[in-house]
C-alpha cells in the first residue's frame, strides 16, 4: 500500500514536471500562424483594436489574430505571471515603467531595429528614453502621454475664480480656498492620496529636479523635503484639497469619487489619456502646470501612453513585428485605431488623423500643452513600485495628521534610503 | 489478505482523480513556495539561495509586517466570535416552529452564497463611504456623517462586518445540531424547574460544543487568510489600518513581485494558524463535549 502511495505521488510530480516544461517548447510552426495580442483598456480601445485586427487578417488570410483584453485592475498582474508561466501574448501592451522593471530580470522581450520596423517615423528620443533598456530597443510607443491639469470652469466662476486663471504655487491657495470658504463640502482640488503623491513629486521636481535621481540616490535634502510638506499642509490647512478620511477610498479612482462626480471639486491632476474617463459628463477644459521659479525641472511627465512589445518566447516574433509595423504605420489600420490609445506616436498616425480630423481638439491642446511643459523623465528607481510605495505610506501620515512637515520629510529620506539599498 | 489488497485498489482508483488533483496544484506548490521562502524568486529569472535571509528580515526589519499582525490579530479577534455568536442567535431563532421557517432560513443564507465576492466587497463600499447609504440614514435622526471607512480608527470594524454577515454555513452548522439535541433533555429539565438561560447555558451549549469547536476553527483558519474585502474596499488604507495578513502577502507577491520573501510570509501565517488551531484543540478538552461523555 505504501508502495503504491509513493508511485503515485512519483507519478504525479513527474507530470508536474513534463507540464511544465511542455508549456516551454518552443516549435516552429508550419502553415497558418496565430498571433495572440493582449492589452488592457475600455470598449473605447478594445473595439477598434479589433477591427484593424481584422483589417490585418483580412489582407494576410494565413495569419489568425487573437485578442486577449480587459481592464487595468490586475492586468499587470497577469501579464508577469503568464510571462513567468511561459504562456504570455506574442504582442503584448505594456505601460511604460514595466519595461525596465520587466527586462531587469531577463531577456523577455524581443529586441526591435530598423530592418522590421520603420523607426524613423518615431521620435528617435522617446525611442531612446523610454522604450529602450541597456541599448537594445524593446519596444514601440503607442502614443504621446502628458500630466494635465483639468478645471471646472463653471464651478470655478460660481465661486468667484476666474476660469482663465494661469494657476501659480500661491494662487492655487488664494484663489482656490474661496471655495471651501463658502461651500464646506466644496474643494478646489479632487485629490485622492495617489494624486497627492503627484503633487509631491511635482512639486519636488521643481525644487531638487527629482525625488530619486538616476543614481538610485534621494534627490533632495530634508530641507526641501520641508518646504514641500509645508507648502502642502496649506491645502489641507485651508481647504483646498478634501481631508484623507474622505478620500482614501477612492485611492487610484479619483474620478469614482461622488463629490468628484457631482462637481464639488474643481480641478485634478492626471494623465491626458485617461482624462475623458476622468472628466465623464462634466465639462472641463485643460490647463498648465502651475511652475515656480528658477525650477529644476517642471515635473511635468511625459511619456508613451503604452508600449507594445514582442514576447522573446513567441513563436513567430518577425510575424509579430510585422504586426506592429502594420499598427503603427498603415494607414488604413491607423485611421481604425483612431484615438484608442492617445495621439499615435509615428508621423504618419498623426497625419492621417489630422487628414480626417479625427483628433479631438481637447486632447490636442492637452497633450501641445503639456509637451511645451515637459519635464525631465523619471528614473527607473523613482517609478519603481516599491519606491512609490514608500512616498505613499509617508504621504498618507501626513495627510491625515500623523507627521508634522519636518518629520515627514525625515521619515521619507530614511525609508527611500532604505528601500533603494536592497534594490 | 489478496482480497484486502484488492480491495484498497479500488479504493485508491476512486480518489485517484482528487489525489492527482492535490499532488499537482498543492503538494508541488507548497513544496516549492517552501523552497522559494529561502530565495529571492522574482517570479522571473532564477532564484537564488539566501538561507534564512528572509525570514530574517521579516522579523527584524519589516515595520508592516508587525503592523498586519496586528490588524490581522485585532480581525481574527473582532470578526470571529462576532460571526458565531450571531450564527448561533439566529439559528435558534430560526429552530422554532413557526409558518414559512423555511423561507427565513434561506433568506439568512443568501448573504453566505454572496460570499467573500468583489461584488458585495463593492456593496460594502457604497454602503459605509462618506456619501453613502448608512450616513445618509443616520442623517435622518441628526447624526453626524461618520468617515466609516476613511477614519483608521472605525475601517476594520467596517470591514469586520462583511465577515459577520456572511453567516450562513456556521448557521447551517449549528440548526443541524440543534435539530440533534433530544427533546427529552428538555422537557427533563423544565419539569425540574430550570428556566430558558440556564437550560441554554446546560443544555444547548453543551450538547453543541463539538459544533462551536468546528466552527471556531474553520471561520479562524478564513479570518487569518481573508483577503477580498480589504482589497476591494480599502485597499489596506487608511494608514494600513486594515492592511490584513492576505494583503500584504498579495502586495509582497503580486505588487513588488517579491515572491521569495512573500513565500516566507506565508509560512509564518502557517505557522501562526497551526500554533493557534492547535491551541484550541488542546483547549477543547476542557470545554467540549461529546455525546457519549455525558
Amino acid at each position: 500500500m505504501k508502495k503504491t502511495l509513493v508511485l503515485l505521488l512519483i507519478a504525479a510530480l513527474a507530470m508536474g514536471t513534463v507540464f511544465a516544461a511542455g508549456s516551454k517548447e518552443a516549435a516552429a510552426q508550419t502553415g497558418p500562424i496565430t498571433l495572440r495580442l493582449s492589452w488592457w483598456g475600455g470598449d473605447s480601445r478594445h473595439t477598434p483594436t479589433l477591427k484593424a485586427m481584422e483589417a490585418y487578417t483580412a489582407q494576410n488570410p494565413n495569419v489568425k489574430l487573437e485578442g486577449e483584453y480587459g481592464g487595468w485592475d490586475g492586468y499587470y498582474q497577469k501579464i508577469v505571471t503568464q510571462i513567468a508561466g511561459g504562456t504570455a501574448a506574442d504582442i503584448i501592451q505594456i505601460d511604460q515603467p514595466w519595461l525596465a522593471e520587466l527586462a531587469s530580470k531577463g531577456d523577455v522581450f524581443a529586441t526591435i531595429d530598423s530592418s522590421m520596423v520603420d523607426l524613423s517615423q518615431f521620435d528617435a528620443d522617446f525611442l531612446k528614453n523610454y522604450c529602450t533598456y541597456n541599448g537594445k530597443l524593446l519596444g514601440l510607443p503607442t502614443g504621446t502621454n502628458v500630466n494635465t491639469l483639468i478645471v471646472d470652469p463653471a464651478m470655478l466662476a460660481s465661486f468667484g475664480i476666474d476660469p482663465n486663471t494661469k494657476w501659480t504655487w500661491d494662487n492655487i491657495i488664494t484663489e482656490g480656498r474661496k471655495i471651501n470658504a463658502q461651500d464646506k463640502t466644496a474643494y478646489f482640488s479632487g485629490a485622492t492620496p495617489d494624486i497627492m503623491r503627484y503633487w509631491f513629486e511635482v512639486y519636488i521636481a521643481q525644487l531638487a529636479g527629482a525625488v530619486v535621481d538616476s543614481n538610485k540616490k534621494v534627490a533632495f535634502t530634508q530641507a526641501q523635503g520641508t518646504e514641500a510638506f509645508t507648502y502642502f499642509k496649506r491645502w489641507f490647512d485651508e481647504g483646498i484639497v478634501a481631508p484623507f478620511s474622505q478620500t482614501s477610498l477612492f485611492y487610484q479612482k479619483f474620478q469614482e469619487n461622488p463629490s468628484w462626480i457631482n462637481g464639488k471639486m474643481a480641478t485634478s491632476w492626471t494623465w491626458v489619456s485617461s482624462m475623458d474617463k476622468d472628466i465623464g459628463a462634466r465639462k472641463m477644459e485643460t490647463r498648465q502646470f502651475p511652475v515656480m521659479a528658477g525650477a529644476k525641472n517642471s515635473g511635468v511627465l511625459m511619456r508613451p501612453s503604452q508600449i507594445f512589445v514582442v514576447n522573446n518566447n513567441s513563436k513567430n516574433k518577425a510575424e509579430a513585428i510585422k504586426v506592429l509595423n502594420y499598427l503603427f504605420t498603415d494607414a488604413q489600420a491607423l485611421e481604425l485605431l483612431g484615438l484608442a490609445r492617445g495621439i499615435p506616436s509615428t508621423v504618419v498616425g498623426r497625419s492621417v488623423l489630422a487628414q480626417k480630423g479625427m483628433i479631438t481638439t481637447m486632447a490636442e491642446k492637452a497633450t501641445n500643452e503639456g509637451i511645451a511643459q515637459a519635464g525631465l523623465p523619471q528614473s527607473v528607481y523613482q517609478m519603481n513600485s516599491e519606491v512609490m510605495q514608500v512616498m505613499q505610506d509617508v504621504i498618507d501620515e501626513f495627510g491625515f495628521g500623523k507627521l508634522s512637515p519636518a518629520e515627514a520629510s525625515a521619515k521619507l529620506i530614511k525609508n527611500l534610503e532604505a528601500t533603494l539599498a536592497t534594490l | 489478505m489478496h482480497i484486502r489488497k484488492r480491495y484498497n485498489y479500488t479504493g485508491y482508483l476512486y480518489i485517484l482523480p482528487w489525489i492527482i488533483g492535490f499532488l499537482v496544484l498543492q503538494l508541488v506548490p507548497l513544496i516549492n513556495s517552501f523552497w522559494y521562502s529561502f530565495t529571492n524568486f522574482q517570479l522571473l529569472g532564477d532564484p537564488k539561495f539566501l538561507g534564512l535571509e528572509n525570514y530574517k528580515k521579516i522579523f527584524t526589519a519589516d515595520p508592516t509586517f508587525l503592523q498586519s499582525l496586528k490588524v490581522t490579530s485585532y480581525y481574527v479577534l473582532i470578526a470571529v466570535p462576532l460571526k458565531i455568536s450571531f450564527a448561533l442567535v439566529i439559528a435558534i431563532i430560526l429552530n422554532q416552529n413557526i409558518k414559512g421557517i423555511n423561507l427565513f432560513r434561506t433568506l439568512y443564507y443568501i448573504p453566505s452564497i454572496l460570499g467573500g465576492s468583489v461584488a458585495i466587497s463593492v456593496l460594502w463600499k457604497y454602503l459605509f463611504m462618506n456619501q453613502g447609504v448608512v450616513n445618509n440614514l443616520i442623517g435622518i435622526f441628526g447624526i453626524k456623517a461618520v468617515d466609516w471607512l476613511g477614519d483608521p480608527r472605525y475601517a476594520l470594524g467596517t470591514i469586520s462586518l462583511v465577515t459577520v454577515w456572511q453567516f450562513g454555513s456556521s448557521m447551517l452548522l449549528f440548526l443541524a445540531g440543534l435539530k440533534q439535541i433530544p427533546v427529552s433533555q428538555y422537557e427533563a429539565a423544565r419539569i425540574d424547574g430550570a428556566g430558558r438561560m440556564r437550560i441554554f447555558w446546560k443544555i444547548t451549549i453543551p450538547e453543541l460544543s463539538p459544533i462551536i469547536l468546528f466552527n471556531l476553527i474553520m471561520q479562524m483558519i478564513n479570518a487569518f487568510q481573508d483577503f477580498t474585502s480589504a482589497f476591494v474596499i480599502t485597499q489596506g488604507g487608511p494608514l494600513k489600518s486594515t492592511y490584513l495578513y492576505g494583503l500584504m502577502l498579495y502586495d509582497q507577491g503580486f505588487k513588488f513581485f517579491k515572491m521569495g520573501y512573500s513565500s516566507a510570509l506565508s509560512w509564518i501565517l502557517f505557522a501562526i494558524i497551526l500554533f493557534f488551531t492547535s491551541l484550541t484543540f488542546r483547549s477543547s478538552e476542557s470545554w467540549v463535549h461529546y455525546g457519549d461523555s455525558l
